[in-house]
């Protein structure tokens, strides 16, 4: 580690430009070095590999065919390419919506925005590639009045203006910082938590509050042009006023009052609007490359959205006792995606590239369970809600008979244009989202943790028995046309264990699988059909398709 | 890390024997033995938690410290109890008589009259953010690893919506199982033409699945995973239970009404492992006709929680069960114009008693109108503290979350330590 540390600081310029991130990435980690491989794990191979990028950047795993096409896929450079593909992706798109809703509003229901239309912008801006110090900027400046930028205006909106509420998730979300504790004294623990921190912070936004339209009932952000925060130690009694401010950086003086301070003065029927708007600045000087905390909070959570670990873990608490796993590496990742104008598609193709992203979960024979922050072999990251719904569904072929419905629907309403528009990828992505959303509503509503999200994996007794159980599972998993367990009652033996596994776990099985396959259905040959419906549902409940390994 | 310097980690078995303080020395002090054998096994081994809700806000006045004859007192009288010196109203002459088995905090002030702020404050002991309730904390340190129940469970008629069934932080396993009724929780039945062999040889395949995928891989995850299975088919093997089928005799005592019902079921779950049952008794929100109501209500509270009250005790429970019965607040001494009282959470009660807590005594006390605190002022930050350290947990110690420590309950506040036996 210190070897290669010492590596990069020796290398010349000339030399550092050539090399691409992923090879930093993985030297940040130790790859290469002889101790760090001897514990470290192997390849995932290609199946596994494959299985693995789908979910993380389309958020499904890939059909029996898209596994199968790879694997016999000869290309050297077919890793990167698939990971090209599926970066410019309608799915891309999606996974992303629901990963930084999730990550943004924390699964809270719809208050003052409706929810799709805040989803429906998010997968817009994923689509467009749009940089996030721009999305932050949108959804910290958005104020609901305007109708074309409303719905970014859900992060505040929907946190009801309640200045604490916003001051908390600002710290947690975009800083990593959970300042919490320092509303009422320096955080009592966590020395570098401060109170002024707290309500510097809390300072861009004290001025702003829920301003609802009298007639058409509809909330937007009115602001005062005063109010300032004054804040009291509880412990020591102390006091103090702070301008806003981001951390430590230093404070954002308001400008000599003006003669009239508002553009539209407050009013009960009008959202008041001054001409110096304290929270206009917090954009500013958030995305300001000063705040280097902005930059490495967003390469944290992109790390453990690929890893299934933040480099800083808990994401939002970062502080001098909770340091990084790998400093040099944040670091690294921070400052390249800033030099990359805030471009997260070219961050995730970095980190999918390394050999890091590529090795296996399992760790060498003769290696102890290495610990989780040592990047030695890849994590297992539980399907997110919407990961497990959109994968049991493409797995037992719901995907793909859905598709194929809505398709010829499609065809039989207009002739005219939907021969071609049923092949456009954007067009398949979004019938299919609209088919079969409440499926994905039900998981997320069983699976989903509303408030305050963690990587750690939970499993309730509810969960199994809806998988158990439920009837959506078991309608997927029983007999029917264009399913998949009557696909496989139609082939053969050997077939029949290739395509399950295929279309399941996204590889072929192993000769032992084979052979406990087809003793099973030998087993149970009186009532083939019930006992194909047990294997799926079987494999479709087992730890390999539970989590992204 | 400095900053979980003095607390001890609460993951894992060890830890949750340490945090058990005195269950060695509960069990050996036990002098009445239990009739059922099963329960006097738990009795040994465990503690847990009774909460009864009574949603909408009680009013102390009619309850647990009645002033009649004041200017607020209402129509009702305060009658004696088995604990002499104490009297309550007369809409609870059955806890009357069993006084003796209960206590009363008469001195809350929680300074909120919002129903959904003080039922959170009330449940997590802190008045702001992701806190766990009592019972999603007793789930985490009280249940036993393997029981077949949940840690916690509400029975209750109507829909409250529990955010993450008040698990917080702890985690989904910890969240309530929320039951309508003496109705089975939702998925228990196993699907329709799946009979209990091929569900069970579907579950060993899923094991043989799991089998091959758990090697030199990390267990702590796929443990996690494959338990919430088991979990489930404890659950569904426990279906009658759920169902709530009572004896004649259990009905006659308990009444065939909902409450009665759902104390019944309280019962079953309590002496089937349950860390913490919750039962909710619905519509004390008396903002017109508060004595028409409470005279209803009560009525049908008082007799069929005494006929619980009574088996936890003579099956050997109560002395490690902590029984509480609250809202989310009082009711305001001034009736209203339609004879209503309205929300208060500035002077009222609540009632607790079995493990841990000193029988028969009244904590606190109210001026002469009950418009005010007179006495030993606490809010729920207290009451949260002292449940726990009833049942032997220490409330000032702190959960430990991968690299986050947490207070258990809120430094701020404190046990009621007179309380405590």
């Amino acid at each position: 580690m210190l070897l290669t540390l010492s590596m990069i600081v020796c290398m010349t310029a000339a030399s550092v430009a050539e090399i691409p991130l992923h090879k930093w990435i993985d030297m940040a980690v130790g790859v290469d070095s002889v101790a760090f491989e001897n514990v470290a794990g192997d390849d995932a191979g290609d199946a596994t590999f494959a299985r693995r990028i789908y979910l993380d950047l389309t958020g499904a795993i890939p059909s029996a065919e898209q596994a199968r096409q790879f694997g016999t896929d000869r290309s050297s450079a077919k890793r990167a390419r698939l990971i090209d593909d599926l970066l410019t992706s309608p799915q891309y798109s999606r996974r992303m919506q629901y990963a930084f809703d999730t990550m943004l509003m924390e699964r809270r229901p719809g208050k003052h925005i409706k929810s799709d239309e805040w989803r429906n912008y998010l997968r817009k801006s994923f689509a467009q590639n749009k940089p996030w110090d721009q999305l932050v900027t949108e959804i910290l400046t958005a104020d609901g009045a305007d109708e074309k930028t409303r719905p970014a205006a859900r992060f505040l909106l929907d946190r009801e203006m309640k200045t604490d509420a916003m001051t908390r998730d600002l710290g947690r979300i975009f800083l990593g910082r959970d300042l919490q504790c320092a509303q009422c004294h320096d955080h009592p623990n966590i020395e570098d938590y401060l109170q002024r921190h707290y309500h510097g912070l809390s300072a861009f936004l004290n001025r702003s509050y829920l301003f609802t339209d009298p007639k058409s009932k509809q909330a937007s952000i009115g602001e005062k042009a005063e109010g300032a925060v004054k804040f009291t130690s509880v412990f020591t009694s102390e006091s103090d006023e702070t301008a806003p401010r981001l951390l430590d950086l230093p404070p954002i003086e308001d400008p000599p009052a003006a003669e009239e301070p508002y553009t539209v003065k407050p009013d009960k029927k009008a959202r008041s609007v001054p001409v110096y708007s304290r929270r206009l600045q917090l954009a500013v000087a958030m995305t300001d490359p000063a705040n280097v905390a902005f930059r490495r909070n967003i390469a944290n959570r992109l790390w453990a959205l690929m890893m299934g670990r933040g480099i800083v873990e808990p994401m939002d608490m970062w502080h001098a006792d909770n340091p990084p796993s790998h400093p040099a590496l944040l670091d690294l990742l921070a400052d390249a995606l800033a030099d990359h104008n805030y471009d997260m598609r070219y961050l995730l193709r970095e980190m999918a590239l390394t050999k890091t992203y590529q090795r296996s979960s399992q760790y060498k024979n003769d290696v102890d369970n290495p610990a989780d922050d040592r990047c030695t072999v890849a994590l297992l990251k539980p399907l997110s809600p919407e990961q497990l719904a959109w994968s049991m569904m493409q797995a037992t072929s719901l995907t793909e008979a859905t598709l194929e419905d809505l398709k010829a629907k499609h065809l039989k309403a207009d002739a005219e244009n939907a021969a071609k528009q049923v092949e456009d990828p954007l067009w398949q992505e979004e019938a299919l989202h609209n088919a079969l959303k409440s499926h994905v509503d039900t998981f997320a509503g069983l699976f989903g943790v509303v408030g305050i999200q963690t990587s750690r994996f939970d499993a309730s007794a509810n969960q199994a028995l809806f998988l158990r159980n439920g009837t959506a599972v078991q309608s997927w998993v029983a007999a029917g046309s264009g399913r998949l367990t009557s696909r496989l009652a139609a082939l053969k033996p050997l077939q029949l264990v290739d395509e399950l596994y295929f279309s399941i776990f996204s590889r072929p099985p192993t000769t032992e699988e084979n052979q406990f396959v087809t003793l099973f259905l030998e087993q149970h040959q009186d009532d083939r059909d019930a006992a194909l419906g047990q294997l799926v549902w079987a494999a479709l409940s087992s730890a390999e398709f539970r989590f992204n390994h | 890390m400095r900053r979980n310097q003095g607390c001890n980690p609460l993951e894992h078995e060890m830890a949750r024997r340490q945090f058990l303080t005195g269950t060695m020395a509960g069990a050996a002090g036990m002098g009445i033995l239990g009739t059922h054998a099963q329960a006097d096994q738990l009795k040994r081994q465990e503690k847990r938690i009774l909460q009864v809700f009574l949603q909408g806000g009680v009013s102390q006045l009619e309850s647990w410290d009645p002033k009649p004859g004041t200017v607020h007192g209402g129509p009702f009288q305060a009658i004696p109890t088995s604990v002499p010196g104490i009297h309550i109203s007369e809409l609870l002459p059955n806890i009357a008589q069993r006084m003796h088995m209960l206590s009363i905090v008469r001195s809350i002030n929680i300074k909120i009259n919002d129903h959904e702020q003080g039922r959170q404050f009330m449940e997590k002991g802190r008045r702001v953010g992701d806190f766990p309730y009592v019972g999603a904390v007793a789930s985490k340190y009280l249940a036993a690893p393997n029981s077949d129940l949940p840690g916690y469970i509400h029975v209750s008629s109507r829909g409250i919506s529990d955010v993450a069934g008040g698990a917080a932080f702890l985690g989904a396993k910890h969240g309530q199982l929320k039951l309508e009724g003496v109705k089975p929780p939702g998925n228990l039945a196993a699907p329709e033409g799946l009979d209990a062999v091929a569900d069970a040889g579907r579950d060993q395949l899923r094991l043989q699945f799991n089998q091959r995928f758990s090697q030199r891989r990390s267990k702590a995850l796929t443990e996690a995973y494959d338990a919430s299975y088991d979990q489930a088919a404890r659950l569904m093997n426990r279906k009658a239970m759920f169902e709530g089928k009572a004896s004649q005799q259990d009905l006659e005592r308990y009444g065939a009404h909902d409450f009665g019902r759902y104390c019944l079921l309280a019962r079953s779950l309590l002496e089937n492992g349950a860390a913490c049952v919750k039962v909710t008794h619905h519509g004390y929100d008396s903002h017109a006709e508060n004595f028409n109501f409470h005279l209803e209500q009560l009525g049908e509270f008082d007799k069929p929680f005494c006929m619980l009250l009574d088996d936890l005790e003579t099956r050997g429970l109560l002395e490690s069960t902590l029984v509480v019965i609250y809202s989310e607040f009082g009711r305001t001494p001034k009736v209203n114009v339609r004879y209503g009282r309205d929300h208060w959470g500035t002077a009222w009660s609540v009632a607790l008693g079995g493990c841990g807590i000193q029988p028969g005594a009244v904590i606190g006390s109210t001026n002469d109108k009950g418009t005010e605190v007179a006495d030993r002022e606490v809010d729920a930050g207290h009451l949260f503290h002292t449940y726990l350290q009833a049942v032997g947990l220490d409330s000032t110690a702190e959960h430990d979350l991968q690299g986050r420590s947490i207070p258990i309950g809120d430094p701020a506040a404190e046990p009621i330590r007179e309380l405590l036996a």
